[in-house]
C-alpha cells in the first residue's frame, strides 16, 4: 500500500505490512522511543554555500549537554533519512580535540536569528530549549543528497554547516522571532575559532586502503628495511 | 559546571533536570514526531568497518520501509533507551542495485550470508514469523556509514564517517566468536540454531561482483574530511 513519490520501488506488499504490524507490537525500540523533538533548521554543504536544504531534527538527549539528531527531508511520514546531528554544549566540544572541532558548527547566529525552532510549540516554551541550542555546537553529516535531485543516497558522506551570519537567502520573515530571541546569551568563549571550519569549505573524499584482516587472517607480514 | 568525565561508555555530561524532562516532554506533546513513528522492526547484526576488518561491531537497526525495494535505518550500539546514535544503513532490493552506476555499487554490501548464518536476528520474534521478511532481506543490498566509533572508546562522535561491510564466509569476514556469543547471550539464542532453521532461504539471483568490493579486491575505503574552497556564489545561467 506505501508507495513513495521520490524513492523508486514497487508499493509495499501486503504480507510485508502484516510482518511489521507484528515485528512493531513485540520488539523493542529503546532509542527511537529516546526522541522527542523536532526542530527545524537549514544546512548548507561544507563546500557549497550556494546548495541549502530543510533539515527536520528529530532529537534525543543523551543527557543534558548531548544530543542525537536523525535528519530528514520532512516532517511527513515518507520522510526521507537524510542525515544525522550531534548537539553538544559548550564544555563538551572544548574536550573535543583540535582536529575534530573543524567538522563541528556553532548554532548562536542560527537560533537568535530564528532560523532554528520547535515546529508546533508556542514561542515562549521553545525559547527555554533555544537558549540552550544558542550554546552549543552540532556536527552534521549528510548521506542523501536530495536537493540535487537523487532519488536514492548516492555517493560519499557530507559534511554540513549552518548559517554562522546573516545570509540574505531565504525571504521569511524572522525579524520578530529574532527580537524574542534577543535577549538569549550566546556561547561562554565566544565562538571557537576551529568551529565552523575556521571559515573555510570542507568536502569528503574517498581513499582505496588495504582491509586488515578479521577473524581468520593472519597479520600482514611486514618487511622492515 | 559541566561534567566531561564519562563514566565507561557512557556520554559525558550534566544529567537532565526535572525541569528539563518536564519541559521537554510538553513540547514533544505538542509535535507530531511522523518520520519517527515508522520504525516498525529492529534487527540485531554485526558489521565491520571497510578500513579495518578486525573492528568489528554488534549493531541495532531500526528498519522504516518506504516501499518495497527500499528501507532506511538508523543504527544504535544498543536497543536501550540510551543507545548511541552511531550511523544510518540504507537497505535495497537487487533490482535498485543493478541499475546503480559500478563506482557507486562498491560502496554496497550483500545481507544473504550474515541472514543465512544466523548474525541477523529480530530480537523477540519468533523465526516463524520473520522468516518470509528474511527471503526479502536475504535479496537486498545496504550501504552503511558509521558517525560515532563507540567501539574504539569514543565517547563523543570523533573522526570522519566510516564504511562499514558486512559479514561475509570469507576468512576476512569471519565475525569473532567472542563477540557473537556475547550477543547470543544477552538475547537467550543461538545462531547457530536459527541458521539451520534458515537453509533454504536463497539470495540475489545474480550476486553482483561490484558489492562487497573487499572480497574481490582485498581493499576497503576510508573518507578524508579536506578543506577546500567555499562555494558562495551561484553562476549566472
Amino acid at each position: 500500500m506505501s508507495t513513495h513519490p521520490m524513492v523508486p520501488g514497487e508499493p509495499t506488499k501486503t504480507g510485508t505490512t502484516m510482518l511489521e504490524t507484528a515485528t512493531a507490537a513485540v520488539q523493542k525500540f529503546g532509542p527511537i522511543n529516546g526522541v522527542h523533538q523536532h526542530l527545524c533548521a537549514f544546512h548548507f554543504y561544507g563546500h557549497d554555500m550556494t546548495r541549502q536544504v530543510e533539515a527536520h531534527h528529530f532529537c534525543g538527549h543523551q543527557n543534558d549537554e548531548m544530543r542525537q539528531c536523525l535528519i530528514y527531508d520532512s516532517p511527513e511520514a515518507d520522510a526521507r533519512l537524510i542525515g544525522v546531528e550531534y548537539i553538544v554544549s559548550e564544555n563538551l566540544f572544548m574536550t573535543l580535540p583540535d582536529a575534530e572541532k573543524k567538522m563541528w558548527h556553532s548554532h548562536e547566529y542560527e537560533v537568535k536569528s530564528g532560523v532554528l525552532f520547535l515546529p508546533g510549540v508556542p514561542g515562549a516554551i521553545q525559547r527555554q530549549d533555544l537558549a540552550k541550542v544558542a550554546q552549543t555546537y552540532g556536527k552534521t553529516i549528510h548521506f542523501w543528497q536530495v536537493d540535487r535531485g537523487d532519488n536514492l543516497p548516492l555517493g560519499l558522506p557530507q559534511v554540513m554547516m549552518a548559517l554562522t551570519h546573516v545570509e540574505k537567502r531565504f525571504n521569511v520573515n524572522f525579524d520578530k522571532e529574532r527580537e524574542n530571541r534577543a535577549y538569549m546569551k550566546g556561547l561562554e568563549h565566544g565562538i571557537h575559532p576551529l568551529a565552523n571550519a575556521g571559515g573555510k569549505g570542507l568536502k569528503t573524499e574517498l581513499r582505496e586502503v588495504d582491509c586488515h584482516g578479521g577473524a581468520g587472517a593472519h597479520a600482514t607480514p611486514r618487511v622492515f628495511v | 559546571m559541566a561534567s566531561t568525565e564519562g563514566r565507561e561508555g557512557q556520554t559525558p555530561g550534566e544529567g537532565m533536570t526535572m525541569k528539563d524532562h518536564l519541559l521537554t516532554k510538553g513540547a514533544e506533546m505538542l509535535q507530531s514526531m511522523k518520520p519517527i513513528k515508522q520504525y516498525k522492526q529492529h534487527v540485531c547484526t554485526f558489521a565491520l568497518y571497510s578500513h579495518d576488518m578486525n573492528r568489528q561491531i554488534e549493531t541495532h537497526h531500526f528498519v522504516h520501509r518506504l516501499n518495497e525495494d527500499f528501507c532506511q535505518c538508523p543504527v544504535y550500539d544498543s536497543d536501550d533507551r540510551a543507545g548511541r546514535l552511531i550511523g544510518v544503513e540504507y537497505i535495497i532490493s537487487d533490482r535498485l542495485f543493478e541499475a546503480l552506476p559500478p563506482d557507486e555499487q562498491k560502496l554496497w554490501h550483500s545481507h544473504y550470508f550474515e541472514i543465512k548464518s544466523g548474525l541477523w536476528v529480530n530480537p523477540r520474534v519468533p523465526e516463524t514469523v520473520a522468516k518470509p521478511g528474511l527471503d526479502i532481506f536475504a535479496k537486498t543490498y545496504g550501504k552503511f556509514w558509521c558517525t560515532w566509533q563507540t567501539d574504539r572508546g569514543d565517547l563523543l562522535p570523533i573522526g570522519e564517517p566510516a564504511l562499514m561491510v558486512s559479514p561475509q564466509g570469507e576468512v576476512a569476514g569471519m565475525v569473532k566468536a567472542p563477540l557473537l556469543q556475547q550477543r547470543d547471550e544477552k538475547y537467550a539464542l543461538s545462531s547457530t540454531k536459527i541458521s539451520d532453521l534458515r537453509v533454504d532461504i536463497t539470495g540475489p539471483t545474480f550476486k553482483n561482483p561490484n558489492a562487497d568490493y573487499w572480497i574481490k579486491h582485498g581493499k576497503g575505503f576510508a573518507i578524508d574530511v579536506l578543506t577546500a574552497e567555499m562555494k558562495k556564489i551561484t553562476p549566472f545561467p
